[in-house]
């Protein structure tokens, strides 16, 4: 058929002169991606804290706590006097204060150690779960340093991935699947478009036959979502920092396919229910929007309660989202990538079915 | 062999039977026009002639298929031009012409047909920069670009300018001397007066009269017609019982006399007006058109 080209070219060039849909497809998800990558970026790993020292004692044992404190990277010392640095602290520009009490030297040497005094503010959730750790194993470093033990028992924590991972390497990849879905779904106002304006009726009365028309265009849909994905990978990579598994990205390109062609026919099934593109928006946004949300993209599926499994899992974001974890970053598998794959590609042999019967040029 | 053959056509859409029983043939090289208003049945008759709709009942063979089940074979065949199409907003006149080309086996050279439409100047633009008249011509130029032998245009000119429109006809005219055949609908009665071979008259759903132009309006006035517009006093009765009067019509305050004998006549007009002080305003004398037909027939104009 000499046809389909023609139409794919159509497509493209509905496409690209159409600054809404070029908003919604690229700059939209690009713009999502930077801002997480920005806000969630994986944190520099030699980032240090800047905590501050009020020494008021002179003794040896105060200078070896000194020491060892100064040699942990993670934090930034500042010495000071308690005024000072209560008031940096205050301010914003200390993480923590740890005040060395005078007589501290000579208690350790009467058997009966004084505490250190560590002040934070407790509204700051990095402080409490980051510098907190940082700095009780810098105690106890420096507890050994100055009783000369040998630790008993020690540690080689050892991650199932080879690195890792951290937020933004769970958001990532779901956002990737979001945009897949936003774009085969919402792709299809294309369709409903050409119906509201009668083109579909018009090109019922030529030779055209019906599967050139549904291929090129779900053909030119396929190829915006992969370009969308390689982009927002990219994207990923160099704004967020994620470790994205080179080997697995052809299997990668493959869901995103799979992906794609079930959420084209879902959005051409719910198509058929909108006379107008205007009317378009609100089904497609009802049946896209909770998917967001329950769908584990931004929110991991076991920390949300028992009584809403059901929804989740008849919903096809949560088997794209998850493949798309599996295979970009080695996350954690929910379903096995065999059940991911067949539930995607029963949406799209149902839906496609549905989307088919319910077909009308008018 | 007629290259339309239609036999006791019926289609109904729930209670209203849009098309109620209509048998016509149309000859190879006619151009063939459905009159009537809105809601007339012109374009569910056509559109099943498209092979767009599905009949109820009857017979209906166009180049020899039936097109409810000829499908991609009888499309082949067709041009067809259908109303309020909107067609791609952001492509150009040239794409437009060239997509629907690729559909075909058979396709005429797009710049050709721009010219033929005297869309030169608007190649390049984009369709939602087009106005009403150029779209119009756009779609009648992608109903030819198949170069098929007959050609369905269903109200070609709504919307053009009266300029553009008597293009329009010329080209159509064009399309008769090239041998295509032509069935268009309207309900401009000059434009079915000046382009048809034959027009059938349509009203609810009913083909009301089928003959040329010329015979119609002859088979219903042998007379030429004087129409005034009188505010005041005059009534369709009066007027009908004038010296040589043999019909007359009124719309509100505008009335039409058709009279064998147009001075004598006139000059009992006259007379009446004078004695009941009746104004006579925009008096003219004209000769009977497709539209007295449509209004002696049906006691309704073509708009209504």
């Amino acid at each position: 058929m000499n046809a389909f080209l023609p139409l794919v070219r159509t497509n493209y060039r509905d496409f690209v002169r159409d600054r809404t849909a070029l908003f919604w497809t690229i700059a939209f998800p690009v713009l999502f991606i930077g801002i997480f990558g920005i806000v969630l970026g994986r944190g520099d790993d030699g980032a240090s804290y800047e905590v501050g020292l009020v020494m008021e004692d002179t003794s040896p044992q105060a200078a070896a706590l000194g020491e060892v404190l100064s040699q942990f990277e993670a934090l930034e010392l500042t010495r000071g006097d308690r005024e000072s640095e209560i008031a940096s602290l205050a301010d914003g520009d200390r993480r923590a204060v740890i005040v060395v009490p005078s007589g501290f030297g000579a208690s350790i040497s009467d058997g009966a150690p004084q505490p250190l005094q560590v002040h934070f503010d407790p509204s700051q959730q990095t402080t409490q779960q980051v510098v907190i750790p940082v700095l009780l194993r810098a105690f106890e470093v420096a507890d050994r340093a100055l009783t000369q033990t040998q630790p008993m028992v020690t540690a080689d924590f050892q991650t199932l991935q080879s690195e890792r991972l951290q937020v933004i390497d769970f958001i990532m990849p779901g956002l990737i699947a979001m945009s897949v879905m936003n774009g085969g779904v919402f792709g299809a106002i294309a369709m409903v478009s050409l119906r509201e304006r009668r083109v579909l009726r018009r090109l019922s009365a030529t030779p055209l036959p019906a599967w050139a028309l549904v291929g090129a265009d779900v053909t030119f849909r396929m190829v915006v979502v992969l370009l969308q994905t390689v982009l927002l990978v990219v994207l990923a990579v160099i704004i967020g920092g994620v470790a994205v598994r080179v080997e697995n990205l052809p299997a990668l390109a493959g869901v995103t396919v799979l992906g794609g062609l079930a959420f084209v026919a879902i959005g051409f099934f719910l198509g058929a229910f909108a006379k107008t593109e205007q009317g378009f928006f609100p089904i497609a946004q009802v049946i896209t929007f909770p998917m967001l949300f329950l769908s584990g993209i931004f929110f991991p599926l076991d920390s949300m309660p028992d009584w809403i499994r059901p929804v989740v899992s008849a919903m096809p974001l949560t088997y794209l989202g998850d493949a798309m974890r599996q295979l970009m970053v080695g996350g954690a598998p929910v379903h096995s990538m065999a059940l991911n794959l067949g539930v995607l590609a029963a949406f799209l042999v149902v839906f496609f079915g549905l989307a088919v019967r319910l077909f009308k040029y008018e | 062999m007629p290259v339309i053959e239609v036999r006791d056509l019926r289609k109904a859409y729930g209670d209203l039977q849009a098309v109620d029983g209509v048998s016509f043939d149309v000859s190879e090289g006619e151009v063939f026009g459905m009159l009537g208003p809105n809601g007339a049945g012109k374009t569910t008759t056509v559109e099943i002639l498209e092979g767009l709709r599905i009949r109820d009942s009857g017979d209906v063979r166009v180049l020899g298929l039936d097109p409810a089940t000829s499908g991609r074979e009888f499309k082949r065949l067709v041009g067809v031009q259908l109303q309020q199409v909107a067609l791609y907003p952001r492509l150009r006149v040239h794409e437009v012409i060239s997509l629907f080309g690729s559909f075909y086996e058979q396709q005429a050279d797009a710049d050709e047909l721009i010219a033929l439409m005297g869309l030169q100047d608007r190649r390049n633009a984009r369709i939602a920069e087009l106005s009403g008249g150029q779209a119009q011509r756009l779609s009648v130029a992608l109903a030819v670009v198949n170069r098929p032998r007959l050609v369905f245009l269903d109200e070609p000119s709504t919307g053009m300018d009266p300029q553009a429109r008597r293009n329009l006809w010329d080209t159509i005219e064009g399309f008769r001397a090239s041998g295509m055949t032509v069935v268009l609908t309207t309900h401009y009665m000059e434009e079915a007066e000046r382009l048809c071979d034959r027009v059938a008259v349509m009203d609810h759903g009913r083909i009301i009269a089928l003959d040329s132009p010329r015979a119609l309006v002859r088979a219903s006035f042998d007379e030429d017609a004087i129409e005034f517009v009188s505010s005041d006093g005059l009534t369709v009765d009066d007027l009908s019982g004038l010296a040589a009067v043999t019909s007359a019509t009124s719309q509100g305050s505008a009335h039409s006399i058709f009279s064998s004998d147009i001075p004598r006549t006139m000059g009992s007009l006259l007379d009446l007006a004078a004695e009941r002080g009746a104004p006579l305003e925009g008096m003219r004398v004209r000769h009977a058109t497709l539209e007295d037909v449509f209004l002696k027939l049906t006691g309704r104009t073509l708009r209504d």
